[in-house]
């Protein structure tokens, strides 16, 4: 099975994903990946679980499928999706026959979306993935965005059937969970307890790397940690600059870094975390390792 | 006993949640030489005892990150291992390869930096290549290598702005290290000149060439 679509209308964020480039970190390199993993595995299982896909963000994404047929599935915050102009229900699938045209455009909630196909995207790994390093520019297209008038071509056949959408489960709400972080104990003990009795809020400078907060109260207005030696990041550390302005990590975020951490998001609501809007308020509150060990389980079955 | 070197005792290091998916074993929360070896050492004793439940193995300039799948892999079951491991490490010498790396002492703070440390331009090239250094990590920016400890009396702060962008192989110099980028990046630190050596390659399997704990002396290129 082998088929071609065109990007015909991509915002500038928009590109190549799979589940990440795992395992060089030693080498200076952070995995990428979807920033919102539970969306992309859902909009695989739906379209037919071929390798790969295409993260678009608020602004949505439209395609033409110059050649060929092919299984698409959609999935991820909440977006309007139309085939040939008639709209479909989000999340779901649809099939796709030569000169169809699939428009996404900005939906209720959600900063980032995903269609998968029932066949491989056929762009090279490097370094073992196809995903799309911003950072490093690495994967997906020449390690770069995808943009109007790029062309993918689908190869292969999917790893899975399609699945059928179930009802959407509830959007989550209530406050982000985190650990405290590597440096909890060289922030004072007010700024801690402000820390998680205060929101914050998602400001616009938000991408790939990662999501700045608003201060509204202050709360980091005071602090001056001097500098840190250079230490590992993991995605959803909570970092805190020399301006006292909150920085969240996500998934190309830097390897190592020397800024003060507060906290990090834990892996079960880094997706919820990742999906919410500017201008959203956000709260935080600590749990132990062992409790969000057992959110991830939770979320598995 | 002559020509031998009295046993070092390596730092107790602090095991350290980092969120819900690693560890971190931190030797130091400043840069030292003791810690940087620890970190080599251990990072090299888990590639060859690799534990089980541990997905990668990073190090850094003084701790040696360990990840793990949530909810899968068990933290307390991963330290255990780890204080095994930990009290049978020696200061052993690793197998490590030695690095010659031209440089052309060409770049725009090269002089400034020679001015701050109350030297002649050709007495910071004779003393900043004098001694082999230690790959010290890797880390910030893909094949980014730090590169140290220089002596105390080449230490120098990073400069107080940031250059916005300089090109793969700037050799870079600050807080008693040298740093090479491999791609282009942002800086704070002062860039003293160039290399032709590149260290990372995607297409290469591994994409870096210098590891932790490798030895490097620089060359000035004429």
């Amino acid at each position: 099975m082998s088929a071609v679509l065109a990007i015909l209308r991509a915002a500038p964020l928009t590109s190549v994903q799979d589940e990440g480039r795992a395992g060089m970190l030693r080498h200076g390199i952070s995995a990428s990946g979807p920033m919102d993993r539970e969306a992309f595995a859902l909009a695989g299982q739906l379209g037919g679980a071929g390798n790969g896909g295409i993260e678009f963000t608020t602004a949505g994404i439209e395609i033409r499928l110059s050649s060929g047929q092919c299984r698409v599935g959609f999935a991820g915050g909440n977006f309007v999706v139309r085939v040939n102009g008639v709209v479909c229900p989000w999340p779901g699938s649809v099939e796709l026959a030569e000169g169809d045209r699939l428009a996404i455009t900005p939906g209720g909630a959600g900063n980032y979306g995903y269609i998968r196909f029932d066949s491989d995207i056929a762009v090279a790994p490097v370094l073992g993935s196809m995903a799309t390093n911003s950072r490093a520019r690495l994967g997906g297209v020449d390690g770069r965005s995808l943009r109007v008038g790029d062309v993918i071509e689908l190869k292969g056949r999917g790893n899975a059937a399609p699945v059928a959408p179930a009802r959407p489960a509830e959007p989550e709400s209530g406050p982000i969970h985190v650990t405290w972080g590597l440096h909890a104990d060289l922030f004072p003990h007010g700024v801690r307890q402000r820390f998680v009795e205060t929101s914050f809020v998602i400001s616009s400078r938000l991408d790939r790397l990662g999501v700045r907060l608003d201060d509204p109260e202050g709360v980091f207005a005071e602090t001056a940690i001097l500098s840190l030696a250079s230490d590992a990041i993991v995605p959803g550390d909570i970092q805190i600059l020399g301006d006292g302005t909150p920085i969240v990590l996500m998934r190309d975020h830097q390897p190592t870094g020397g800024y003060p951490r507060i906290a990090t998001i834990i892996s079960a609501d880094f997706d919820r975390f990742a999906q919410l809007r500017p201008g959203t308020s956000v709260a935080f509150e600590p749990v132990t390792v062992e409790h969000a060990h057992a959110l991830s389980r939770s979320r598995q079955t | 006993m002559a020509g031998s070197s009295a046993p070092q005792t390596l730092p107790t290091p602090t095991i350290l949640p980092l969120g819900d998916s690693g560890l971190l074993v931190r030797f130091d929360t400043d840069l030292s030489d003791a810690a940087n070896r620890a970190a080599i050492a251990l990072t090299l004793a888990l590639d060859r005892t690799p534990i089980a439940g541990v997905t990668e193995v990073v190090p850094n300039l003084v701790s040696v990150l360990l990840r793990y799948e949530p909810g899968v892999g068990s933290p307390a079951a991963i330290a255990g291992e780890l204080r095994l491991l930990l009290y049978a490490l020696g200061d052993e010498a690793p197998q490590t390869t030695h690095w010659t790396i031209p440089i052309a002492f060409d770049g725009p703070d090269f002089e400034a930096v020679s001015a701050a440390l109350d030297m002649t331009p050709s007495q910071f090239v004779a003393a900043h290549n004098a001694g082999s250094l230690r790959v010290l990590a890797t880390g910030f920016a893909p094949g980014f290598v730090y590169c140290g400890l220089h002596p105390d009396e080449l230490l120098l702060p990073r400069r107080t702005e940031v250059r916005p962008s300089v090109p793969p192989g700037s050799v870079l110099f600050a807080a008693g290290q040298t740093a090479i980028t491999a791609t282009e990046m942002p800086t704070g630190w002062h860039v003293i000149g160039h290399t032709d050596f590149a260290n990372f390659d995607p297409t290469a399997e591994p994409p870096t060439r210098l590891r932790a704990g490798d030895t490097v002396t620089f060359e000035a290129t004429p």
